[in-house]
């Protein structure tokens, strides 16, 4: 437990480092670059050696103001999640490196590596907690932290906006997370973790429903996902891959725990989970297909992966009540899996929209096109990014569905309500699989294949060799896992090693149809090489010729002609459009030589306007009213605080 | 040793069947109708040319054709036909290989939309919608059938002591999954009343027109793709209707080809007395499927628990 403690010291100075020697930009860079990377390998280390040697649970304890303990324990799931937590970071703070060019705002560069690494240390500190004062502290300062490394650009009006709509869903999800604390506390008599099964089981429903609801909203769970594209795109782009890909899964993690801790007397849990997934998983894609800026649609995506992780983690739960174990052993070691491989593809894409906006000024779909060759690493990458997160093979994706789809295939002999909702969850893991591939070859075909749309996409150049090599390492782990599944697969089920109910399961029988899923996927990459050469000799000594594409008989061709990304996805939007609205202004053509004649698409986040119609206008008539009692006078304000004690000890003492 | 042998005879005859739908069409249409040797003649022709390339296009244009084709042949080389032991089988194949098909396709819109042409963008866009929405109609139909077989692969859904198979206790629901898996193949196929192969205008088009500007070998690859991943659907169908009950190789063989090209011969059927639907009534077709595949699940809740 120590080394954790070490790697979080490590990362905390590097980042208080950065703020004094913000002067020497460079040297400030490589300093922060440096103590995160050391801090994450020691942390990795410590989480890989004890995750998979069957050793003793590590835990630590410290007195804090004399009351409070704060304790923490690193077991198996604290462990997996470390993994993520340790290695994400370290790769996006070197794609910083030349993302943050302008060393101009060396200050304020300075305050976001700060914050970072306050980020970052805070998160081992939330996966290892085990009471909840030392939960709830290292939650806040995850939240805090987070906060201000969205405020980046804090001139910007819009962005100044998505920072503070993030804060509320922060605090207001830490709310909810405080009073289900607080009604443990109340039942238990104890801050530890592991008194909280003692607790009565009438009150568990409800503590785990509101412990849903703060954990749901930092994981983007529908309809608490609100503040997700904006907060993604306002960030600075290596930043989102944090948030999405690691922080974002301490929802996951919560929801996780507390079911595990609440040892679940009733089915409903697992429903409850698993009808979350589900929606969320396909409101998040089908959001994600009507977007068309690539932050966005990339934010709409962890929602929609978010829903397939919940699926897999349901499908567990859904097993767990069955006393089915393969079904509850694969479900959920196919969402800690595809945890751990959406932290590193979303990562690689965050990172690839952040090279296009760098290099072209736009994240806009409808504007690019045809940047393959001019940014050929940066469109490679993205490309397996692509084709991993719509979970095809031979790609990390994948796997990690098959485990869940396995789970869930396991569901075949339960009982009615299960049966039923094990058959949506496999029902909606597929419709959701269709539309990723939809969207992501929206986002593929159309920003790095076709022609340019405007000139400035014409002259996008490749970026720095720093952000580079970022890509490519992670989209090489994206290519290695899909080929190689076995030992990532090893390590998630390690990660299941503490969960009681399953732990006795035996995977051994599984493991095969590993290894012949990985000779499959080779055999398939070796067809294709045996194809490659087929074509080499077909077409050696033939005449290749180039030529404009074939546009029918049509002689003046333009690139604006091109599919656009509205037009891609619009015979799907009009189908979906129960699930978000669609408004087409459109001006028309009137006269026999039309003018310039305009279309505009804007689609609607349903969650998004019913907040402001049910939720948002109530309450600000509401608090509109009581504006009097904000005048600004202090004496006034200081009688307040005097009649509220005097009313406090009449009344409660 | 029959296995390699009906793994190369299926890799053989592929081409051959297309040529038995064409020939139907013709018969309706009272015309003598091509050879049906055609599909051998065509892709002869194609690997013999070489080939134009789009100014625009990259190397995405040239691996799509390849990886199609890899993932059809990876089709059958993991089918039982005729009840032969595939050449490979293990538990959860099916979604390895379903999954494959969709690599298949995710490289074939972006390689269409590599052209930066209208036309095939327009293909591409109706190729993704369709193709999502046959996907919870096969994964329903995959879940049918494992919890009728208890395998999750071809060759366990054919062999065992409960197989896939029309006679047999489930043959009530089973042949409705194989009616809702004959519009999965007429829509993943691109046949009519979905797509309309033979139409002569782009704008009408799906698969036709996302593979407009390839040419040459690169074509050929395209085709035999597309043969042999016909060939697969009506094998999957055909083994659900014809179940091998005989001893003899040779005779299954010859008695499943029959009933494959009855399959063929009933797409041709299809094909000449309907016309393609309006674009906008291709999704409720589709759909048709999943409500079917549906309602099975649904009488299915009660069975063998």
């Amino acid at each position: 437990m120590d080394t954790v403690f070490v790697s979080i010291f490590i990362i905390l100075a590097g980042g208080t480092a950065a703020l004094f020697l913000s002067s020497r930009f460079v040297l400030m860079q490589r300093i922060m670059v440096g103590a995160t990377t050391l801090g994450s390998i020691a942390g990795l280390h410590f989480a890989l050696t004890h995750l998979l040697d069957d050793g003793p649970v590590a835990t630590a304890t410290f007195a804090w103001l004399h009351i409070f303990d704060l304790s923490f324990t690193a077991d198996s799931i604290s462990l997996f999640f470390l993994l993520p937590i340790f290695l994400i970071p370290p790769l996006a703070l070197i794609y910083s490196l030349h993302y943050f060019t302008d060393s101009k705002k060396n200050l304020r560069v300075a305050v976001n590596y700060f914050f970072t690494a306050v980020l970052i240390a805070s998160m081992p500190l939330v996966v290892t907690a085990s009471n909840m004062i030392s939960f709830a502290l290292s939650w806040e300062i995850m939240s805090i932290a987070s906060f201000f490394l969205v405020l980046f650009d804090y001139q910007n009006e819009e962005k100044r906006k998505a920072g503070y709509l993030y804060l509320i869903f922060v605090q207001g999800g830490a709310m909810f997370l405080f009073a289900a604390f607080a009604l443990i506390y109340r039942h238990t008599g104890s801050f530890d973790f592991s008194a909280v099964s003692s607790m009565p089981d009438s009150g568990k429903l409800l503590v785990f429903i509101l412990a849903l609801i703060g954990f749901g909203s930092k994981a983007g769970l529908f309809p608490l996902h609100i503040w997700m594209p904006s907060t993604y795109s306002a960030a600075p782009s290596h930043l989102p891959g944090i948030m999405s890909g690691v922080m974002a899964k301490m929802g996951i993690y919560g929801i996780l725990r507390i079911y595990l801790l609440l040892d679940a007397p009733t089915s409903v849990f697992g429903n409850v989970v698993l009808i979350c997934g589900i929606l969320t998983g396909i409101f998040g894609v089908v959001y994600a297909l009507v977007r068309q800026n690539i932050k966005e649609l990339l934010a709409y995506s962890s929602m929609e992966n978010i829903g397939i992780i919940l699926i897999g983690l349901g499908i567990g739960m859904l097993g767990a009540d069955e006393g089915n174990q393969a079904m509850a052993f694969f479900g959920f070691a196919g969402a800690l899996l595809h945890l751990f491989n959406h932290s590193v593809f979303k990562s690689l894409l965050f990172m690839g929209a952040g090279a296009i906006e760098q290099q072209t000024g736009t994240n806009s779909i409808e504007d690019l096109g045809g940047l393959l060759k001019k940014m050929p690493v940066t469109g490679k990458t993205f490309l397996v990014g692509s084709t991993a997160i719509s979970g095809l093979p031979p790609f990390a994706g994948f796997i990690s569905e098959f485990l869940i789809y396995y789970g869930a295939f396991q569901g075949v002999d339960t009982h009615r309500l299960s049966f039923l909702l094990a058959i949506f969850a496999i029902i909606s893991l597929a419709v959701i699989g269709g539309l990723a591939t939809a969207v992501f070859t929206k986002v593929m075909g159309l920003t790095f294949l076709g022609a340019a749309r405007t000139k400035k996409v014409e002259q996008a150049k490749e970026v720095k060799p720093s952000m580079q090599w970022v890509m490519i390492l992670l989209a090489s782990v994206c290519l290695f896992i899909g080929l190689v599944p076995a030992p990532f697969i090893h390590t998630a089920f390690a990660g299941l090693r503490d969960i009681s109910f399953v732990s006795s399961y035996n995977a051994q029988s599984f493991l095969t149809v590993v290894q012949q899923i990985s000779e499959t996927t080779m055999l398939f990459v070796l067809l294709i090489l045996a194809l490659v050469m087929l074509r080499q000799f077909l077409y050696l000594n033939k005449r290749i010729r180039w030529a404009g594409t074939w546009g029918c008989g049509f002689t003046k061709p333009t690139v604006r002609m091109q599919y656009t990304g509205a037009s891609y996805a619009d015979d799907m939007v009009n189908f979906f459009k129960w699930l978000t609205p669609v408004t087409r202004l459109y001006s028309g053509i009137t006269q026999i030589f039309p003018r310039r004649a305009t279309w505009h698409m804007q689609s609607e986040d349903t969650a998004l306007m019913n907040y402001e119609r049910a939720l948002v206008r109530p309450l600000y008539s509401l608090v509109y009213k009581l504006r009097w009692i904000q005048h600004g006078n202090i004496q006034l304000y200081i009688s307040y605080i005097i009649v509220a004690v005097i009313i406090l000890l009449v009344f409660f003492l | 040793m029959d296995s390699v042998f009906s793994f190369c005879f299926a890799l053989l005859i592929a081409p051959l069947f297309p040529a038995v739908i064409q020939k139907v069409k013709a018969w309706f249409g009272g015309r003598q109708g091509p050879p049906l040797l055609i599909n051998y003649y065509t892709l002869f022709k194609l690997v013999q040319k070489g080939s134009v390339y789009s100014t625009s296009t990259s190397f995405i244009f040239k691996i799509g054709p390849m990886i199609s084709a890899a993932a059809a042949l990876l089709l059958l080389l993991f089918f039982p036909f005729a009840g032969a032991e595939p050449l490979f089988s293990f538990q959860g194949d099916v979604i390895v290989l379903f999954y494959l098909i969709g690599l298949g396709r995710f490289f074939t819109i972006l390689a269409a939309l590599d052209t930066a042409s209208p036309f095939e963008g327009m293909g591409t866009a109706r190729e993704a919608f369709f193709s999502s929405l046959t996907e919870p109609t096969i994964f329903t139909i995959l879940f049918l059938f494992f919890k009728v077989s208890g395998s999750l692969s071809f060759a366990g859904f054919f062999s065992g002591p409960t197989p896939v198979a029309l006679v047999g206790e489930f043959g009530a629901v089973i042949l409705l999954a194989a009616v809702a898996l004959y519009t999965v193949m007429l829509t993943e196929n691109s046949r009519v009343p979905v797509d309309d192969p033979a139409t002569h205008l782009e704008l009408t088009m799906i698969h036709e027109v996302m593979i407009l500007d390839h040419s040459g070998p690169d074509l050929a690859m395209i085709e035999a793709g597309a043969w042999s991943k016909l060939l697969f659907y009506c094998s999957f169908i055909a083994s659900i209707i014809w179940f091998p009950r005989f001893d003899n190789f040779l005779l299954n063989t010859i008695l499943f080809y029959v009933v494959v090209t009855l399959i063929y011969v009933s797409i041709g059927v299809v094909e000449s007395i309907t016309a393609r639907y309006r674009m906008n009534l291709v999704p409720k077709f589709i759909l048709n499927s999943f409500a079917l595949m549906f309602f099975v699940i649904i009488l299915t809740i009660e069975f063998a628990q």
